[in-house]
């Protein structure tokens, strides 16, 4: 006779081994026969929660009406230094855009991406609406919760007999009542179905279930605020968490609030009072690098992620910063030894293999160039990646001379990516070497609509301008080059010589 | 092939200042460096593909239910 494992000891073991969905099934068979077996129930809520588990404190997505609706922040014009909303007030002698290219949001591009950094703040609504919508720049939703929603119904839809739990029929001041059950439940309600209005519910009761002194429950009521956009309720509730029981997630998802009422200070702040208690834990220190980063202050961003690196010396991110950081001062050699090491540590993408291309290149390593740029062309996701690829190949084009090569990659740039505003721009250049004025000027107006923050284009195209003698053109080309990069001395002796010749006229 | 003499001398000053002229020229978008990708943003990437990809076939069987 063959001897089978009891089901719920084979699920729990499924559950252990990440294999989430025949946890769930065997759980489904389980509560067929017996519908009030609550081990099974909570056992198959934690292995749907499991599959679509993202990290809160990582997922912050600020979307169009959040940005642009904003309430919350205290200073309209805020003072220099104070804001993460002013990035040109830069004070760290941060690379500017002659050498490092600038995101929509006017940052300096960083060598991570996170969800948080992928929606930058434009300044304007018009701004908003027209960013491109691609992964390296800003990109904005329509509402914060919109991707949430998005997979709240996707995972419904997917299940043909309706949702496990129901959630509208739910007594939740029964479940508040038992500590072993609740947690679980919040959790599905929470990060399953994304239903933030319930999940308060049920936090709210817990915690008065367990006489205000649970902290776990506060962090849980922070979370729920936090998403539905009342900080300041947040705030409390995480403070009032944080005097219970000293926490590092706690710490993180109060700094988190504090950013989105724009006040990097008193984060960096906390962060301290955090490194206090937990003195050199890595996640701290990485969220005061990457407030720096966000304020522009790339010098002391850097000596933070050298102190992660400190503590843990394969932490990705501050490696990539580190590098990207090194290849924009103008120390590619530095830069590759950082992705090397990136590589070592079993990093294997697109991403990487082209900064290690550009990095060989740059540091005159050529037998490694090509080789790199192949693997990235081989590990390319999607076509935004791949446009970026052929950019910078292009890029290696221009270096050893072959022009013909560079125009053909900077076309199948924009073959892959036809809002890629730099392969416009760089197309342009190339295009009035070869005399076609008229061309030339074409690519650079559609780089400059579709990029206005870059100064190249308006830059290039006041120069094309002044040079076929349209200086009204070249003259508001120039200001508007001068608007996204002030200190650029060539438009400003642009702009010089164009106020001499009106003033003779 | 004959050496053509030249009617001009070439001048080279042996003192006195130097100048040239500063002409602007176009100027090419730098290298960008590609960012990584952090772990929860392509889970979230992922998690979106699979669900897009739940639901187009979902889709597809209702219409060939439907047919």
């Amino acid at each position: 006779m063959e001897v089978t494992m009891d089901p719920l000891f084979l699920a729990w073991s499924y559950s252990r081994r990440r294999k989430l969905q025949q946890c769930s099934d065997i759980c489904t068979k389980i509560l067929q026969d017996n519908p009030y077996d609550q081990a099974a129930w909570s056992l198959k809520t934690r292995a749907l929660t499991e599959m679509v588990y993202i990290d809160e404190i990582e997922v912050d997505q600020e979307g169009i009406a959040e940005m642009m609706l904003d309430e919350s922040s205290i200073a309209q014009v805020a003072r220099p230094g104070t804001s993460l909303r002013l990035p040109g007030t830069s004070q760290g002698g941060g690379p500017t855009p002659a050498v490092r290219p600038m995101t929509q949001s006017g940052r300096p591009i960083t060598g991570f991406v996170r969800p948080s950094t992928q929606s930058g703040r434009p300044g304007t609504m018009e701004q908003a609406i027209k960013t491109p919508r691609t992964a390296s720049t800003a990109r904005p939703v329509t509402s914060a919760s919109g991707r949430f929603i998005r997979l709240g119904t996707a995972s419904m839809l997917t299940n043909p007999e309706g949702p496990f739990i129901n959630l509208s029929r739910l007594n939740l001041a029964k479940y508040s009542q038992k500590p072993s059950l609740s947690r679980t439940l919040f959790e599905y309600i929470f990060h399953h179905e994304n239903d933030v209005k319930n999940a308060l519910d049920l936090a709210a009761q817990a915690t008065e279930h367990a006489q205000f002194k649970d902290w776990w429950w506060k962090v849980q009521l922070g979370k729920c605020y936090y998403r539905l956009g009342l900080y300041r309720e947040a705030e409390k509730q995480f403070r009032s968490a944080l005097n219970h029981q000293e926490v590092v997630d706690t710490y993180l998802y109060l700094s988190k609030v504090y950013q989105r009422l724009d006040q990097p200070i008193t984060a960096l702040n906390l962060f301290k009072q955090g490194l206090d208690h937990f003195p050199g834990e890595v996640t701290l220190l990485t969220g005061i690098a990457r407030i720096h980063e966000e304020m522009n202050n790339i010098s002391s961003a850097t000596e933070y992620y050298k102190d992660v690196l400190k503590q843990d010396n394969t932490h990705v991110e501050a490696i990539a910063c580190i590098g990207s950081n090194h290849f924009y001062t103008d120390q590619p050699e530095i830069a590759l030894r950082f992705y090397r090491r990136l590589l070592q540590m079993g990093v294997y993408n697109c991403q990487l293999y082209n900064n290690l291309g550009l990095c060989c290149f740059y540091a005159q390593q050529y037998d490694m160039t090509l080789s790199s740029f192949e693997r990235a062309l081989a590990l390319v996701d999607n076509d935004e990646e791949m446009a970026d690829v052929w950019y910078n190949i292009g890029h290696v084009a221009v270096g050893i001379g072959d022009l013909t090569l560079a125009y053909q990659c900077f076309k199948l740039a924009l073959a892959f990516n036809n809002d890629h505003a730099e392969a416009y721009n760089n197309l342009a250049v190339l295009e009035l070497r070869k005399g076609r004025i008229e061309q030339s000027k074409a690519f650079l107006q559609t780089a400059a609509s579709l990029a206005p923050h870059m100064y190249e284009p308006h830059f290039n195209l006041s120069i094309l301008s002044e040079k076929i003698g349209d200086l009204q053109s070249s003259y508001t080309a120039a200001q508007k080059s001068e608007d996204a990069f002030p200190e650029h001395v060539d438009t400003q002796q642009l702009l010089k010589q164009l106020r001499q010749h009106f003033a003779v006229l | 092939m004959p050496e053509v003499k030249s009617i001009f001398r070439e001048v080279l000053p042996k003192q006195g200042q130097l100048s040239m002229e500063d002409v602007p020229t176009m100027v090419l978008c730098k290298p960008k460096l590609l960012p990584l990708k952090s772990v929860t943003l392509e889970k979230l990437e992922k998690m979106q593909m699979e669900a897009q990809e739940a639901v187009k076939q979902q889709e597809l069987a209702m219409k060939e239910q439907s047919q």
